[in-house]
């Protein structure tokens, strides 16, 4: 009996660590001054702003909680699950939306405040991922979006013998074939890097540049086995893999990091705001080393943000007004400026500021012009309400084929298998 | 006056029960209503979310006898804890035999013995995980400096299953020592110099006189050590950084099956179903460790 209790307790604990470490408690701070929690993965690049805010706002104090994805939703959906431990203001990443919309009730409806008056800061299907109801409750403000170009070592390329300029860099790849036949070049010149960080995000780049992936646009019915677009995506990434061109280091975890900073690999699909976290990872001395170009299949989304204000918390109208505040065009500009965080409405990435903006880490790469200037023609993928459960395991059948337990059919057939198990 | 002295001796009838409460009050809030609680969720579909969407009886377990990785998960906590448990109690028990002697500066050889256990374990899992780390852990350096080329650990099934094992070792050993110590150091004394005049070797006393006489520790560590097994979750979590332990799930624990499928797929009702499996089987391994170690150590 008791051990039963202990079982449930462990995993009660889990749950509490994780909500602990995603979110935090909201409450006067001190001098009767309202502190507002705000909770974000990755690089949201809100620190300073924060402190703009408070500036602002003297009788607001605002503390920033930053985990990484995983930890942050998972934390997250706890928070939601239990009525209890979310932050004030949540960042959601685009993958998650569809499973938050269904519950959207668990969010403060932001409409009560004013937020359908700011629809015209989007373009429409940025606005739509973060409403309900068909439009008449608003739960998510949009931040960012992701736009995708294609990062690369000019360290690494000029060893391999390859052009470094980013303009024929880019004429090396007009197609993902054409990457895949570069890579073969380049191991044949360089034996202590790989070309590519792992298959993962060489998969996501090809199968975000489809409009549908998984799941059927027309009825959200299961079509990942069956779609073309994911068995190209996953027969390009899959050879790259067998051939053992890739790192084998899965995005942003910690051996990710480090091969960063060792130069363990050539390229990386990277969206804006992947940008931030080459910086952080590469420390001072990747300056320079790192340029951006264009991104073979000719641009594509990859993820994207939204706030939203959980219904549980204790000062929802001061906690929008931070959201919304954070979410304009102002501040998205100068996110841009400072951290790269590409912006999603039109006001911003047609700024000519945005537009001509460089990046001197990434040998001062036109990262306006390479990412703001494709942002009108970026468009949503579509995702399935089970996006979020199906999507690691075709991410986990690559990993099989970089690990060499399995050859790229076998992998895909165990993927299918699963995805089918898993749906029902 | 009466009312007075029934209401005294009634407080003085009230006050065992009251004095014994805390403890029920405290095994109801903690263990028996998230017991009952989620047998009740076992019952259903339960969405993590949304909430119960129907009750469908038991529907989850006869979902969770044919899923195949269930059954995955089984194998991995059984072989982890065989590749750990039994060398683990191993090695405690020669650890409590060499601090049973008389030795200069025992306290502080049992403080340092029982170190790791007091280190919080997700830090020892991620220092592990460090040194284990496939292209930059010092193992793997130590590997390649001896002429062996670089292991994946978290690759396959074998090296994972050994890696989360070491951590478990590592952590669980020294305590486990310091029981036997404490249970050793109340064997008699007499008992081992009748047996040194008996003729009988060091070895031969410590099979005769101290196995049997630590019996009840020995029991008790290996149904300790199986009910942590059995609930293994931190080290291969943190390990593999995922709750599928592994690209082919090859070192997910049940509790990591459990996770996955309740705060990752958000299916609350199929996890508590797992969660009620495990504690069936929990108590299950207990009963037969109780057994088997009867059987073994003497017949006292």
């Amino acid at each position: 009996m008791q051990r039963a209790g202990v079982g449930r307790a462990l995993v009660c604990l889990v749950a509490a660590a994780l909500v602990a470490a995603g979110c935090g408690t909201s409450g006067a701070g001190g001098g009767g001054r309202v502190r507002l929690t705000v909770a974000t993965f990755g690089e949201f690049g809100y620190e300073p702003l924060f402190e703009e805010y408070e500036r602002a706002h003297p009788e607001v104090d605002v503390v920033g909680r930053v985990t990484d994805f995983d930890t942050h939703h998972r934390g997250l959906i706890t928070a939601l699950a239990t009525g209890r431990g979310a932050a004030d203001v949540v960042a959601v990443e685009e993958q998650y939306m569809p499973r938050l919309r269904r519950s959207a009730r668990r969010f403060a409806d932001l409409a009560a405040f004013g937020a359908d008056r700011l629809r015209e800061r989007w373009p429409r299907w940025k606005w739509e991922q973060g409403v309900a109801d068909g439009g008449r409750v608003v739960f998510a403000l949009g931040t960012d979006m992701g736009s995708l170009a294609m990062c690369y070592r000019r360290d690494l390329f000029e060893r391999a013998g390859l052009p470094t300029d980013r303009d024929r860099v880019a004429a090396l790849w007009p197609t993902w074939e054409a990457y895949a036949e570069v890579a073969d070049r380049f191991a044949e010149r360089v034996a202590d890097a790989r070309f590519a960080d792992s298959a993962g995000t060489v998969y996501t780049a090809v199968l975000n540049q489809a409009e549908e992936n998984y799941f059927a646009k027309a009825d959200d019915s299961f079509i990942g086995d069956t779609n073309p677009n994911v068995r190209r995506a996953f027969g390009i990434a899959g050879a790259i893999a067998a051939k053992g061109r890739t790192a084998k280091v899965t995005t942003f975890t910690p051996e990710w990091n480090v091969a960063i900073n060792r130069g363990a690999f050539a390229t990386v699909t990277c969206p804006a705001w992947m940008l931030a976290q080459i910086r952080e990872a590469g420390g001072a001395a990747g300056a320079g080393r790192w340029d951006v170009t264009a991104v073979p299949g000719g641009g594509g989304n990859w993820g994207g943000s939204y706030l939203a204000v959980p219904a549980q918390g204790a000062h929802q109208r001061e906690a929008y007004r931070l959201a919304e505040w954070l979410t304009a065009p102002e501040q998205q500009e100068e996110l841009f400026v400072r951290s790269g965080i590409l912006p999603s409405e039109p006001e911003v990435y047609r700024d000519p500021v945005v537009l001509g903006h460089t990046d001197p880490y990434f040998g001062g790469a036109p990262v306006g012009a390479l990412f703001a200037a494709s942002s009108d023609r970026v468009r949503p993928n579509h995702r399935g309400i089970r996006d979020a459960d199906v999507r690691p395991v075709f991410g986990r059948a690559l990993g099989r084929v970089e690990d060499g337990a399995q050859d790229v059919a076998q992998a895909w057939e165990q993927a299918v298998r699963e995805a089918h198990d898993l749906i029902g | 006056m009466r009312t007075q002295v029934s209401f005294a001796r009634r407080g003085r009838e009230a006050a065992p029960y009251l004095f014994i409460a805390p403890f029920f009050v405290l095994f109801a809030t903690f263990g028996l209503y998230p017991l009952l609680r989620t047998a009740w969720l076992s019952l259903h579909r339960w969405d993590l979310l949304a909430g119960p969407v129907e009750f469908t009886g038991l529907a989850n377990y006869a979902r969770l006898f044919a899923d195949p990785f269930f059954y995955n998960a089984l194998a991995n906590t059984a072989s982890i804890f065989l590749v750990g448990a039994v060398p683990q109690l191993v090695a405690a028990l020669g650890i409590a035999a060499l601090l049973d002697r008389p030795l200069r500066g025992r306290t502080a050889w049992q403080a340092v013995v029982l170190l790791p256990n007091v280190v919080p374990v997700v830090a020892v899992a991620l220092v592990f995980t460090q040194l284990f780390m496939r292209d930059h852990g010092l193992v793997a350096r130590i590997l390649s400096a001896l002429g062996a080329g670089p292991l994946d650990w978290q690759a396959h099934a074998w090296s994972a299953h050994l890696g989360v094992a070491i951590m478990v070792l590592w952590r669980w050993t020294g305590y486990h020592a310091l029981l036997y110590l404490a249970a050793m150091q109340s064997v008699p004394r007499e008992l081992h110099e009748a047996a040194a005049l008996d003729g009988a070797s060091r070895a031969r006393s410590f099979r005769s006189v101290t196995l049997p006489g630590i019996r009840p520790t020995l029991l008790f560590t290996a149904v300790v050590s199986t009910i942590g097994g059995v609930q293994l979750f931190t080290e291969p979590r943190l390990f593999g950084g995922t709750s599928t332990g592994g690209n082919d799930r090859q070192f997910q624990t049940l509790v990591m099956y459990l996770h996955e499928r309740g705060f990752e797929q958000l299916d609350a009702g199929y996890a508590a179903t797992i969660s009620w499996v495990l504690f069936a089987l929990c108590a299950l391994v207990a009963l037969g460790n109780t057994a088997l170690v009867r059987r073994l150590v003497g017949r006292w």
